[in-house]
């Protein structure tokens, strides 16, 4: 899942010009049909690759073959449910459940460690050195280890997601409290505002919109962490799904497994930006 | 002037990077290449590689070794057609050779059977005894391995379905540290991590005793047939050094357990350890009946291979198992046994 930051704000009807309500019209065709387009194409191309029969259907099975094999994992069909005894939904709500806590765990203390840094010079200088460690860090590279000192259950996982989500959530929240104009804050404190205020009122306020797109960068590094996570007994989930697949060269099901994992991520985004919009309206105007 | 200067350097770097390769193995571009996948398990590739027999034997070839960690991965390698040999478990033969996979390679060596280097392991005060113990217990083991079609067939012995006991997927490492931490009261793996289990717990069963039983699992040697039917030649020299591979195994292991240790990074002490656990057969019983069989004679091999497609199939891995015809015709066969003699 990657973060697409708005740059150009999106058109309001402030334009006063005549001609406004057909341009309106027309850019809300061109955002609804243009990814409709997308996929169709993308739909047609891979139905030609896969039927030009240049390569095997272990590589790029057809897109019958995959729609069946999601059809397979979400129903219980010839006495099998789902695949390894779970349907879709059901690894989906557990991969969603760990990502929801991870993210939780991570992004709280994350926005946490960022606002102090950014208030606190010297907590930053001994912090900063360990986030960007830690953010170097691949999953893989350490999941051995919270195997080891966790177990094989909920533990390590929420662990990892929470690891993944804490960097990109406490750097960005830093900078954000860092980018606090000088001036609002002088003229909060002339006006007679106590420290404790000041971060209330001017500080926050002021960083919320990056905290927020730090909020979106930590969801999306969890999610892109979710198969490695559910590497050891992720069934079920939808990671876990995708590797076991992979084990017995089953593609459908990890291409199906792919997808589930690719739109939850686009529905997640586009909740989150739904919110931000919401709770930071004066994103972008300040 | 900063973002050309940004240019050079970024081109320099990827020259001196793409100049400074580490593999060390000796390419040279006239001659045709032969593609080998093989894993660290002890086996006779392993001591092909070490001593360059392959290199000594076909001088009008290049040799290129590529390590596999699973068999599913050499499978993948397979369908990309990006292998000529290959060895592998034989759960993952079977799921090769049988549909959606359709891999079209031969079995051409037997590297090894399964012994007591693959067992089911109880901790110690676990209270489990015996298979049908396990009934409710959580039991690690890596899917889709020859360890876990060995568990599921120990299961089906003791009367017990997939569903009585809580499988875990677990790769070797990870199961034994969840097997030390008591996250599982039983594990079904390898050597060399199931030495370290053993410390803490005893074998309920082993693959020996199941091979015993018509249950055996095996580490195969596979050629694609493409290669098979253009280099007959080249198949028959490689089939001649595995063969000398397993007379070493036999005649002096001393001499093979430093070769493998040397390639697998353990001790020799270790993998002659592992070799005793394991049952190498000698190139006479490769060419028997029970196993590859002779030229228009196909052994035993394929009912086993037959039985292990059965159970992937039961297991809903694959839509069906292959008839034995298909695993019959898969095992190359050709010039045996007096193909193994040099």
């Amino acid at each position: 899942m990657s973060v697409f930051v708005d740059i150009a704000p999106e058109q309001t009807s402030v334009e006063p010009s005549p001609a406004a309500p057909q341009r309106r019209w027309r850019h809300r065709l061109r955002r609804a049909v243009l990814p409709l387009l997308s996929v169709l194409v993308f739909g047609v191309l891979w139905q030609l690759a896969a039927a030009s029969g240049l390569w095997n259907q272990t590589f790029v099975p057809y897109p019958s073959t995959v729609w069946r094999a999601f059809i397979d994992v979400s129903t219980t069909h010839d006495g099998v449910r789902g695949y390894a005894g779970y349907l879709l939904v059901e690894h989906l709500y557990m991969t969603l459940r760990r990502v929801f806590a991870g993210v939780l765990i991570g992004v709280g203390v994350g926005v946490l460690l960022g606002l102090l840094m950014g208030s606190v010079p010297w907590v930053r200088s001994v912090l900063e050195p360990w986030l960007t460690f830690l953010r170097a860090l691949p999953p893989l590279a350490y999941f051995f280890l919270l195997i080891i000192w966790l177990g094989i259950d909920e533990a390590p996982k929420i662990t990892l997601l929470a690891l993944a989500a804490l960097p990109p959530a406490a750097v960005a929240t830093t900078a954000a409290v860092l980018a606090t104009p000088v001036s609002l804050v002088e003229a909060a404190r002339a006006l007679g505002a106590s420290r404790a205020a000041v971060i209330r009122d001017v500080v926050i306020p002021s960083a919320l919109p990056e905290t927020f797109t730090g909020i979106r960068l930590a969801v999306g590094m969890a999610y892109s962490a979710v198969v490695a996570a559910e590497l050891f007994n992720g069934l079920p989930g939808v990671g876990g799904l995708v590797k076991d697949a992979s084990n017995y060269n089953n593609t459908p099901v990890v291409v199906v497994g792919i997808f589930c994992i690719g739109v939850s991520g686009l529905i997640i985004d586009g909740l989150l930006r739904f919110v931000e919009r919401r709770s930071v309206p004066w994103r972008g105007k300040v | 002037m900063k973002l050309k200067a940004l240019l050079a350097a970024v081109a320099a770097a990827s020259l001196a990077l793409a100049g400074c390769s580490v593999d060390r193995q000796e390419q040279s571009g006239d001659k045709p290449t032969i593609r080998i996948g093989y894993q660290s398990f002890p086996s006779g590739d392993l001591i092909i590689k070490h001593n360059g027999w392959l290199e000594e034997a076909l001088p009008d070839y290049n040799i290129k070794w590529t390590k596999f960690d699973s068999g599913a991965d050499v499978n993948t390698a397979f369908v990309a057609k990006e292998l000529d040999f290959g060895g592998l478990g034989s759960s993952p033969v079977a799921r090769g050779l049988s549909e959606p996979l359709n891999i079209p390679y031969k079995v051409a060596f037997i590297l090894d059977v399964s012994g007591d280097n693959e067992a089911l392991v109880a901790r110690n005060g676990s209270g489990i005894e015996t298979v049908a113990d396990l009934k409710g217990k959580r039991v690690g083991t890596p899917f889709a391995s020859t360890a876990h079609y060995s568990l599921l067939a120990a299961l089906d012995q003791a009367g017990l379905t997939p569903n009585d006991v809580q499988l875990i997927d677990l790769q070797p490492q990870a199961a034994l540290a969840a097997f030390e931490r008591g996250d599982v009261d039983a594990v079904y793996i390898w050597l060399p991590t199931l030495d370290e289990a053993r410390k803490n717990g005893h074998d309920i069963i082993t693959s020996r005793e199941l091979a015993e039983a018509g249950k055996p699992t095996l580490d195969l040697a596979v050629v694609s047939e493409e290669f098979a039917e253009a280099h007959p030649d080249v198949v028959d020299v490689w089939r001649q050094q595995q063969a000398r591979a397993l007379d070493l195994i036999h005649d002096d292991p001393q001499a093979a357990a430093e070769a493998i240790a040397a390639e697998n990074g353990l001790t020799a002490e270790e993998v002659a350890g592992q070799l005793e656990q394991m049952v190498f057969l000698t190139p006479d019983e490769v060419a028997s009946e029970k196993w590859l069989g002779a030229d228009g004679k196909p052994g035993n091999l394929a009912a086993n291979l037959q039985s292990a497609s059965q159970f992937l199939a039961d297991q809903n891995q694959i839509p069906a198992a292959a008839p034995l015809e298909v695993f019959e015709e898969a095992l190359y066969v050709k010039g045996l046994p007096g193909a193994l003699s040099r």
